[in-house]
C-alpha cells in the first residue's frame, strides 16, 4: 500500500503541475495564439464591413473554406465521443489517461466549428432568426438542433467525470493558489467528498451520458453531411454520405487527439500515464478507420464513376486528373494509405510514427472536406463555363484565427483544469494491481508496450 | 387524374343529354351551300367538360360528314385579347362535329368555329357562345408524401427524450451536491 | 376582361407591419434566453457567483449549503430549459403548416370567380435567337435588369447557349423555374424563401440570413447572392421594398427572378415578356389556362401539348412552372450553327455610394 500511495502522490503531482507552475514559454505560446486570433478577428472585421465579397466565393461556388473548416471542426469533435464514450462503454482501460483531453477537444472543436458557420453567413446580424423562424424541414435547423444538443451534452460529459478531480484540486491547492482559482474549484467540485452516495450518483450520471453521447455524436455528423446530400448536386447525391461523414469525423478526431496528446505529453511530462500503448492503440484505430474510409471512397466514387451520369464525368475528371488532382491524390495516398502502412509496419509503429500519420490524416481530412465542398459546387448545372474558387487572404486569415482559437482554448484549459482523469487512472491502476487477470486485453497491452518501447 | 376521369364521365353523360338540355342556336352560314348550326349548352361550370357540337348539313338537310371544324375561343389576359384555338373535330356521318371543352374561366365564352365546306375555297365560320359559372380551384401545387408519424412531432419527441436524459443527469449532479452537503464541509481524500 | 380584384397599391403598411412582427417575434418566444444558454450550458459554472458571496446568512452550515444547493438547482434547471427557445418555434411550425404567411405579400391574385391565379411562363425557343437578330445583349435580360434594378452580375433571366445533339446551339432564356417542389424552399432554415399561393417562389430579403444553402440546392443556378454592397443605381435605395420586386437589393442576401407577381396582379406583363423583340416569352395563368406573349393569346394547355413542350431537368422532380417549346430560333430565321450572343450590360452609369461589383 505504501507504494500505491506513493504512486498516487506522483500522479496527483503530475496532474497538478501544469496548474502550479507556469513558465515564460507558456505565455509566449499564448501570445502567439492570441496574435493569430487577433489577426483573424481583424480579417473578420474586414469581412463584416465589406461583405463576403472579400472572399473568393461567388454565386457558382457559394461555399468554400469556411464550410469546409466547419465540417472539419465538427469532424474532429468526434475525438471525445469515440475515446470517451465508445471506449468507456466497451470498458477499454487504456483510454483513461486520454479521455479528459479527448472530451475537451470535443467541446473546443464544436465551439470553433459552430463559429465558422456564423462566419460564413451573409447576415451574421440575423443569426438569431434561426431560433425565431426556424423551420424544422431545413437541414441547417437539424444542424442547429444537433450541434447545440451535442455541445451541451459534451460540456456536461466533460464536466461530470471531472468533478472528483476538481475536488482534488480544491483540496490540494487550498491556500496555494489565487482566490479565483480556489473559488472556481470549490464551486465546480459541487461539494464532492467521495462518499458512497456521491460515487453512486456520479457513476450513474456517467453511465447515462456515455450511452447518450454516442447517438448524439453520430447524428451530428450525419446531419452535417445532409446539408450537402439533401441538395440536387450529383457529387453529393449519395445515400452513403451520412455514414461516410461519420467515419471521416471519427478518423480525423482520432488523428487530432493523437497530436494533442503528443504535445501535452511532452510539455507536461505525462510519459508515465500517456504511454506508447495509448499511441499504438489509437494508431490501430486510426488504421482501422483509414480502411473504412478507403472502403467508403471506393463505394462512393465507383458508383458515380461506373454509371457516369450527367456531371459525374466532369466530377471524376476534376478530382483525379484536373483541378483537384494534387489535393485529392494527397488525400488518397497520404491520408488514407500512408497511415495504414505506417501503423502496420513494425519499424514505424512508434509514437513518432503514429504522430506523423496523424498529422498526415489531419491535413488530408481537412483537404477532403475542402474538396467535397468545392468540387461538389464546381460541377456546372447549366451550360456555363465551370467557375473557379481560390480562398482570399481574408479566408485564410480567419481560418488561421480559427485554428488559433482552437489551440488557445486547449492551452488555457490545461492551465486551469486537470488534464488527466486522476481518479479514473488511479482506479484502473488499483484494479490492475489488485487483480492482474491475464486477459486478452492485457496481453495486447504487453504487446503494445514492447512495440512502443522501441521508440 | 381522378378529377379528369370524373370530368370525362360527366362529359359523356352530358353528351347523352345533349338533345334535351341544349338550346339550338341557329346561325345562318355565310355561304349558302351549307347550313351550319351550333348545339351548345346554355351554361357550364369551370372545370367541367361541356360538349360543343356543330352540325353541318347541305341546304337540303343531308348531313355533311368529313368536314373539319376548328374551334376558337376569345380569351384575354393581361390586357391582351384574342382568339385561341381550343380544339378541332371532324363531322361524323350525321354531320356533327363535337369537342368536349373544359372551361377554365368564369363568364361568357364567345366562340368562333371555322370550317371549309366541300367545294368552297375559303374557310367559313359560325359563332357561338355559352356562359360559365365559377368553380373550385383547379391547379394546386402537389404536396409531398405524407407518412403518418414521420413528422416534426417525432423529431421533437426524440429531441425531448435526449434533453430529458440530460436533465436527469442534472438531477444526479444535484444529488451529488446534496450528498456532499449532508456530510459537512468537504475534506479528506477526494478519491476515497 | 382582366381581373383586378386582388390588386393593391404597392403598399407601405404591409412592409411596416412585417418589420414590427420580426421584432416582436424576436422578443416573444423567450428570445432573451439564448445568450444565457451558452453560459448555463456549461454545467452551471456561471451561477455560483452569488453562492460564493461571503454575506451568507450566519446560520448553521446546513443553511448555507441549502442556499447554494438551491442556486445550483436553479442553474441546472436553466441548463435543462436551454433548448426551449427552439422548441416553441418547432411546435409552432409543426402546428401551423404551412409556416406563417410570408411577409409583405398581399392577397394572391384571383380570377373573377375567386380562384387563385397560378402564374406560368412558356418560352418558345423557336422564336429565340439570343437577340442575334437585333444585335446587342438579350433584350429580356436587359429589360429585367432595368426593371428590377438588378445588381451587376445578376441575370435573373439568363440566356444560356446550349449545345444541340449533332452540333449547333440553341438559346435558352432561363428565369427562375418557380418549382412546385422547390428544393430551395425545402432547405431554407428561416423560411426566407417561400412558395406563394400563386405557385411562385419568392425571397424575403429582410429575413434571409445569407447561409446560401438555397444556392447549393437550386439545380438551375438561378440564385444570386449580394456578395457586397449591391451595385444598383442610387434611386433603388428610395424604393419601397417588397419580396415581390426586391428593390432595393440588400447586402448579404440571396436574390432571384420573382416572376413579377405585383405586375401580373396589376395586369401588366413581366419585364422580360415586354422586352422580347420576338415575342418568344408567354406569361399566363394555368388556373384559367391562358397565356400571352403580348401579341397573341393562347390556351396554355393546348399550346403546350400541341408544341411538345418540355421542362428543364424535369427528371429531378422539381415540377417547374416554366415550360419550353423546343426550337433554336428557326421561326425568326436563326441558323442553328450561328453561335454566340452579346454579353449582358448593366446600363446605369452611376451606382449608389459604397457599392462594389463582382464577377458571377
Amino acid at each position: 500500500m505504501a507504494t500505491l500511495s506513493a504512486w498516487q502522490e506522483r500522479l496527483e503531482a503530475t496532474a497538478l503541475a501544469p496548474v502550479s507552475r507556469t513558465g515564460a514559454r507558456f505565455w509566449a505560446l499564448v501570445g502567439v495564439e492570441v496574435a493569430v486570433l487577433g489577426w483573424g478577428l481583424y480579417a473578420y472585421s474586414v469581412q463584416l464591413r465589406d461583405g463576403l465579397v472579400v472572399t473568393g466565393m461567388r454565386d457558382r461556388i457559394s461555399w468554400g473554406l469556411y464550410i469546409a473548416t466547419f465540417v472539419f471542426f465538427i469532424g474532429i469533435s468526434h475525438a471525445g465521443t469515440l475515446i470517451s464514450a465508445i471506449l468507456r462503454v466497451s470498458q477499454a482501460r487504456w483510454r483513461t489517461p486520454v479521455t479528459r483531453i479527448a472530451e475537451f477537444i470535443t467541446v473546443v472543436a464544436l465551439i470553433c466549428g459552430a463559429s465558422f458557420v456564423i462566419i460564413d453567413l451573409g447576415r451574421p446580424d440575423r443569426v438569431l432568426f434561426v431560433f425565431a423562424y426556424g423551420r424544422w424541414q431545413s437541414p441547417i435547423i437539424w444542424d442547429v438542433l444537433a450541434i447545440t444538443t451535442y455541445l451541451t451534452g459534451s460540456i456536461v460529459y466533460l464536466f461530470v467525470p471531472m468533478i472528483p478531480d476538481l475536488a482534488l484540486f480544491r483540496d490540494r491547492l487550498t491556500g496555494r493558489t489565487s482566490r479565483w482559482r480556489a473559488w472556481l474549484y470549490r464551486t465546480l467540485a459541487i461539494g464532492w467528498n467521495g462518499n458512497v452516495a456521491q460515487r453512486r450518483s456520479l457513476i450513474a450520471a456517467i453511465g447515462m451520458l456515455m450511452i447518450l453521447i454516442i447517438p448524439i455524436a453520430v447524428s451530428v455528423h450525419t446531419v452535417v453531411s445532409w446539408i450537402f446530400a439533401m441538395t440536387l448536386r450529383v457529387p453529393w447525391n449519395s445515400a452513403l454520405f451520412g455514414a461516410f461523414f461519420v467515419a471521416g469525423a471519427i478518423f480525423s478526431g482520432i488523428a487530432i487527439l493523437i497530436i494533442v496528446m503528443a504535445i501535452l505529453r511532452r510539455v507536461y511530462r505525462l510519459h508515465e500515464y500517456v504511454t506508447a500503448k495509448q499511441f499504438i492503440y489509437l494508431g490501430y484505430l486510426l488504421a482501422a478507420f483509414a480502411a473504412i474510409m478507403i472502403y467508403a471512397n471506393i463505394s462512393e466514387l465507383l458508383i458515380h464513376g461506373y454509371k457516369l451520369e450527367e456531371g459525374a464525368g466532369f466530377h471524376l475528371r476534376q478530382l483525379f486528373l484536373a483541378e483537384f488532382a494534387p489535393l485529392f491524390w494527397f488525400y488518397l495516398i497520404g491520408g488514407l494509405i500512408a497511415p495504414i502502412v505506417i501503423v502496420l509496419l513494425p519499424a514505424t509503429r512508434t509514437v513518432a510514427g503514429v504522430v506523423v500519420a496523424s498529422i498526415l490524416v489531419t491535413v488530408a481530412m481537412w483537404i477532403e472536406r475542402y474538396v467535397i465542398v468545392v468540387s461538389g459546387l464546381r460541377v456546372p448545372l447549366m451550360p456555363y463555363e465551370s467557375a473557379d474558387y481560390a480562398p482570399t487572404w481574408v479566408e485564410w486569415s480567419i481560418f488561421a484565427g480559427g485554428l488559433a482559437l482552437f489551440a488557445l482554448l486547449i492551452t488555457l484549459f490545461t492551465k486551469v483544469f486537470p488534464i488527466i482523469a486522476v481518479w479514473e487512472v488511479a482506479e484502473d491502476h488499483n484494479a490492475a494491481v489488485t487483480s492482474p487477470a491475464p486477459t486478452y486485453a492485457a496481453v495486447l497491452d504487453i504487446a503494445a508496450d514492447s512495440a512502443g518501447g522501441s521508440s | 387524374m381522378k378529377a379528369t376521369m370524373r370530368h370525362t364521365i360527366r362529359a359523356a353523360l352530358a353528351l347523352l343529354a345533349v338533345g334535351t338540355i341544349t338550346v339550338v342556336l341557329t346561325a345562318p352560314a355565310l355561304a349558302s351551300h351549307v347550313v351550319v348550326r351550333t348545339a351548345f349548352p346554355t351554361s357550364g361550370t369551370v372545370g367541367e367538360i361541356v360538349p360543343l357540337a356543330v352540325d353541318v348539313r347541305t341546304p337540303e338537310g343531308a348531313p355533311l360528314p368529313g368536314t373539319t371544324v376548328t374551334y376558337y375561343l376569345h380569351m384575354s389576359f393581361a390586357g391582351v385579347g384574342g382568339e385561341a384555338q381550343i380544339g378541332r373535330a371532324v363531322t361524323d356521318q350525321n354531320g356533327v362535329a363535337t369537342i368536349g371543352y373544359q372551361p377554365r374561366a368564369a363568364g361568357l365564352h364567345e366562340l368562333r368555329m371555322e370550317y371549309l365546306p366541300p367545294g368552297a375555297t375559303a374557310a367559313e365560320q359560325v359563332m357561338g357562345a355559352f356562359d360559365v359559372t365559377g368553380g373550385p380551384q383547379l391547379v394546386r401545387p402537389s404536396g409531398g408524401v405524407d407518412i403518418p408519424g414521420i413528422n416534426s412531432g417525432l423529431l421533437m419527441a426524440v429531441l425531448g427524450t435526449v434533453w430529458l436524459i440530460l436533465l436527469s443527469v442534472a438531477f444526479r449532479l444535484v444529488a451529488i451536491a446534496r450528498a456532499g452537503g449532508a456530510t459537512g464541509p468537504a475534506s479528506g481524500d477526494a478519491l476515497r | 376582361m382582366e381581373e383586378k380584384k386582388g390588386q393593391d397599391v404597392p403598399g407601405l403598411p404591409d412592409v411596416g407591419l412585417s418589420r414590427r412582427r420580426v421584432l416582436l417575434s424576436l422578443v416573444a418566444p423567450g428570445m432573451d434566453r439564448p445568450p444565457a444558454q451558452s453560459g448555463e450550458g456549461q454545467g452551471g459554472e456561471g451561477l455560483p457567483a452569488e453562492a460564493a458571496t461571503p454575506e451568507a446568512p450566519p446560520r448553521a452550515l446546513g443553511g448555507k449549503i441549502g442556499r447554494r444547493r438551491l442556486l445550483r438547482m436553479v442553474g441546472l434547471g436553466a441548463l435543462a430549459i436551454a433548448p426551449m427557445p427552439i422548441l416553441p418555434e418547432l411546435i409552432r411550425s409543426a402546428v401551423a403548416q404551412p409556416a406563417e404567411p410570408p411577409r409583405g405579400r398581399r392577397d394572391p391574385a384571383r380570377t373573377r370567380d375567386g380562384r387563385i391565379r397560378q402564374w406560368t411562363m412558356i418560352i418558345d425557343l423557336r422564336s429565340c435567337d439570343g437577340c442575334q437578330g437585333v444585335g446587342g445583349p438579350p433584350r429580356c435580360t436587359t429589360a429585367c435588369v432595368e426593371g428590377h434594378l438588378a445588381p451587376e452580375p445578376m441575370e435573373w433571366i439568363q440566356v444560356f447557349e446550349e449545345e444541340l445533339p449533332g452540333g449547333g446551339t440553341r438559346f435558352v432564356p432561363t428565369p427562375c423555374m418557380q418549382c412546385q417542389n422547390p428544393p430551395c424552399n425545402n432547405v431554407c432554415p428561416v423560411g426566407a424563401t417561400f412558395s406563394t399561393p400563386e405557385g411562385t417562389v419568392l425571397i424575403d430579403q429582410d429575413r434571409c440570413i445569407g447561409c446560401r444553402i438555397c444556392m447549393a440546392a437550386c439545380p438551375y443556378d438561378r440564385r444570386f447572392f449580394n456578395w457586397g454592397e449591391p451595385p444598383t443605381p442610387p434611386q433603388a435605395r428610395l424604393a419601397d421594398y417588397s419580396p415581390e420586386h426586391q428593390v432595393p437589393a440588400r447586402k448579404g442576401t440571396v436574390m432571384k427572378c420573382d416572376f413579377c407577381p405585383d405586375m401580373a396582379r396589376a395586369g401588366t406583363l413581366p419585364y422580360c415578356v415586354q422586352g422580347c423583340p420576338n415575342q418568344a416569352i408567354y406569361y399566363g395563368d394555368l388556373e384559367e389556362d391562358v397565356a400571352t406573349n403580348g401579341r397573341v393569346v393562347v390556351a396554355a394547355s393546348r399550346f403546350l401539348a400541341e408544341n411538345d413542350a418540355f421542362q428543364l431537368k424535369d427528371e429531378l422532380g422539381t415540377e417547374p412552372r416554366v415550360y419550353y417549346i423546343p426550337g433554336h430560333g428557326e421561326a425568326v430565321g436563326r441558323d442553328a450553327f450561328s453561335r454566340g450572343r452579346a454579353p449582358t450590360e448593366w446600363p446605369w452609369t452611376e451606382v449608389s455610394e459604397g457599392s462594389v461589383t463582382w464577377q458571377r
